[in-house]
């Protein structure tokens, strides 16, 4: 990005290209049963942008990052990620089916669809077909808490499977890009190691170099250090840290502040499914504004 | 004097003694009693006749055809039990509770003889290859298998139950659709857990071919059972019978035994401790001769 670009953003003057913003999330809502767990939960990410999302547990943060790529379905509202509608086709109210049923409330906030040429009426969700969201999912990587890794294969198998599978990349190719990728994290040596074999820092830099093989645009984070030992929670920050200076988008959940700090071009602080504050590292830790936040700050910090 | 012998040998091998001598008194009262024909015995196990080693051999084939056909079946129940598509969970359940619902010889009656006596479809002949399969073989097989499926169905999905829900997530968020998520991801871990109860279930089936005597498939049991109506020799022949049993179902626990530990990969003990899973063979779990280790 350039230096007039940015510029020319910050005065307001230019409207950035849509390529730009690779992730936007609309008027979010999402209920487990009667819970209500994201409430008009709005959010933008720009490319190369660090979005670190903190707030006390059950607030809905890890909810809103499985939702970006469709393991939680979505009741009302939009997530696009480059520009491609997550999980759902859009149709006219009145057609296609609701897309859950038993709910008291679908789609309570008509919400005019991007694509309504012209036609003001309400557009429904409708789940999308299960290859487009494979094909979706493609693009959007993702950490999780446990690792997830494949206990079944060794470290390579883990990174390459994927690529092979879904890409239908050559093995060969795929054994050098996964071994690029475990160099990259500082673990060329267990190549051949199964996971239950590995400590779960090594397990979590593993299943980072296993999102990157297929070459996101975006890669998810949900709370990768907290099932750690403290002391292994560096080496995987670290690896992060690298990322993110590299110029990947990175969505992350997280209680490290430190990382935050550090490394977040923006902190979302969330509290019962709704956004409370959002800002630089600088404003949400040290001049908080809103009460919810300043209370979570005190009890971590 | 007991106390002393089994200080001196350790009680497994006092009892290991005690059953050998019982064996030995066994074989010498049966060779001493004028009714047994002892080599009519040791023929059927060292010089079986052509039509014995056909009945073997279709024992065999049938049972490792059916299994197959079984855990293929068993699979597709399985995903189609926990399908969201109503009418696949719907057409599952109903087979399963057909199959395991009713008996297996009544199976065998009314789909061999029912079916084609009430003229609805009549079991053919098939020849694969040089292989010429009777259609009393073919319905056998069939049957069997079918009826395995629905003992399958269920074992195929405790072990895909039993696979951590969030491999499908990873798998899913790498962008694999269902199809390979299971076939890559889930099934080989639920492998594992299904393994041994299909070790079971293949160790009746050897057994259960018995059955298809109703339906005059001349296997193991229809042939020693014709041949001991011809001569007689009713116990000799059938200790012959039970021995073949043992000797197919014990090598079924040897291999079983390899499998099971082909698809231990990577579930061997864990850094962070925590047991694995028992990496004996047949014949240590079947003797266990060694003295447990201490704790």
């Amino acid at each position: 990005m350039t230096i007039a670009h940015d510029l020319l953003g910050a005065i307001g003057g230019v409207p950035r290209p849509e390529t730009d913003v690779v992730v936007e999330a609309r008027d979010v809502n999402k209920w487990f049963g009667r819970l209500h767990v994201l409430k008009d939960v709005n959010l933008q990410v720009k490319r190369q942008e660090t979005v670190v999302i903190i707030g006390p547990s059950g607030s809905g943060k890890t909810t809103f990052i499985r939702c970006v790529n469709h393991l939680e379905k979505i009741q009302s509202g939009r997530i696009f990620v480059n520009g491609h509608l997550i999980g759902y086709r859009e149709t006219e109210a009145g057609g296609g089916f609701p897309i859950i049923g038993g709910l008291p409330v679908v789609n309570r906030l008509p919400i005019v669809g991007r694509r309504s040429n012209g036609s003001s009426g309400a557009m429904k969700l409708v789940e999308d077909k299960e290859k487009n969201i494979a094909a979706q999912r493609q693009e959007i990587g993702m950490v999780f808490q446990r690792f997830n890794l494949f206990p079944h294969m060794t470290a390579l198998e883990n990174i390459i499977e994927a690529p092979i599978q879904v890409r239908g990349m050559a093995r060969d190719e795929a054994e050098t890009v996964g071994r690029a990728l475990l160099e990259r994290v500082g673990l060329a040596a267990k190549e051949k190691v199964y996971p239950n074999q590995l400590s779960g820092g090594q397990q979590q830099r593993i299943a980072i170099a296993r999102a990157l093989a297929m070459k996101p645009a975006l890669m998810l984070f949900d709370e990768p250090t907290s099932a750690l030992d403290p002391e292994m929670i560096g080496e995987v920050l670290e690896v992060m840290k690298e990322l993110a200076r590299e110029g990947m988008t990175m969505i992350v959940v997280s209680h490290e502040m430190g990382f935050a700090r550090e490394v977040a071009n923006r902190v979302v602080m969330m509290d019962d499914g709704v956004v409370v504050e959002e800002g630089t590292p600088d404003m949400v830790f040290s001049t908080p504004t809103h009460e919810r936040t300043k209370t979570f700050l005190s009890k971590i910090l | 004097m007991t106390a002393s012998v089994l200080s001196r040998l350790g009680t497994r091998r006092a009892i290991l003694a005690g059953c050998l001598i019982f064996v030995a008194l066994s074989v010498s009262g049966c060779s001493s009693n004028a009714h047994i024909r002892p080599q009519v015995f040791w023929d059927s196990i060292f010089h079986p006749s052509p039509a014995l080693v056909n009945g073997i051999g279709l024992t065999l084939l049938i049972s490792v055809v059916a299994q197959a056909l079984g855990v293929i079946l068993g699979v597709f129940a399985a995903i189609a039990k926990m399908a969201k598509f109503f009418p696949f969970r719907l057409v599952a359940n109903l087979y399963v509770w057909l199959f395991r619902g009713t008996p297996l010889l009544v199976q065998l009656m009314f789909f061999y003889y029912g079916f084609p006596t009430a003229g609805i479809f009549k079991w053919p002949a098939v020849e694969i290859g040089p292989v010429f399969i009777l259609p009393e073989v073919l319905a056998g097989i069939v049957i069997l298998g079918i009826n395995e499926g629905a003992y399958m169905a269920e074992i195929v999905r405790a072990g895909i139950l039993s696979v951590d829900p969030g491999q499908t997530e990873a798998s899913k968020s790498l962008g694999m659709n269902y199809g390979q998520t299971m076939r890559r991801i889930v099934l080989p871990q639920a492998a594992r857990v299904i393994i041994p109860p299909l070790g079971n279930e293949f160790n009746n089936m050897l057994k259960t071919t018995s059955l298809l005597t109703v339906i005059s498939v001349f296997e193991l049991y229809n042939t020693t059972s014709v041949a001991a109506g011809r001569n007689y020799a009713t116990f000799e022949l059938f200790a012959g019978a039970a021995v073949w049993y043992l000797a197919m179902t014990t090598v079924w626990g040897f291999v079983q035994a390899r499998i099971e530990r082909r698809f231990a990969r990577g579930t061997g003990p864990s850094q962070g401790g925590g047991a694995g899973p028992r990496r004996e063979g047949f014949a240590a779990r079947f003797m266990s001769l060694r003295a447990p280790i201490e704790q």
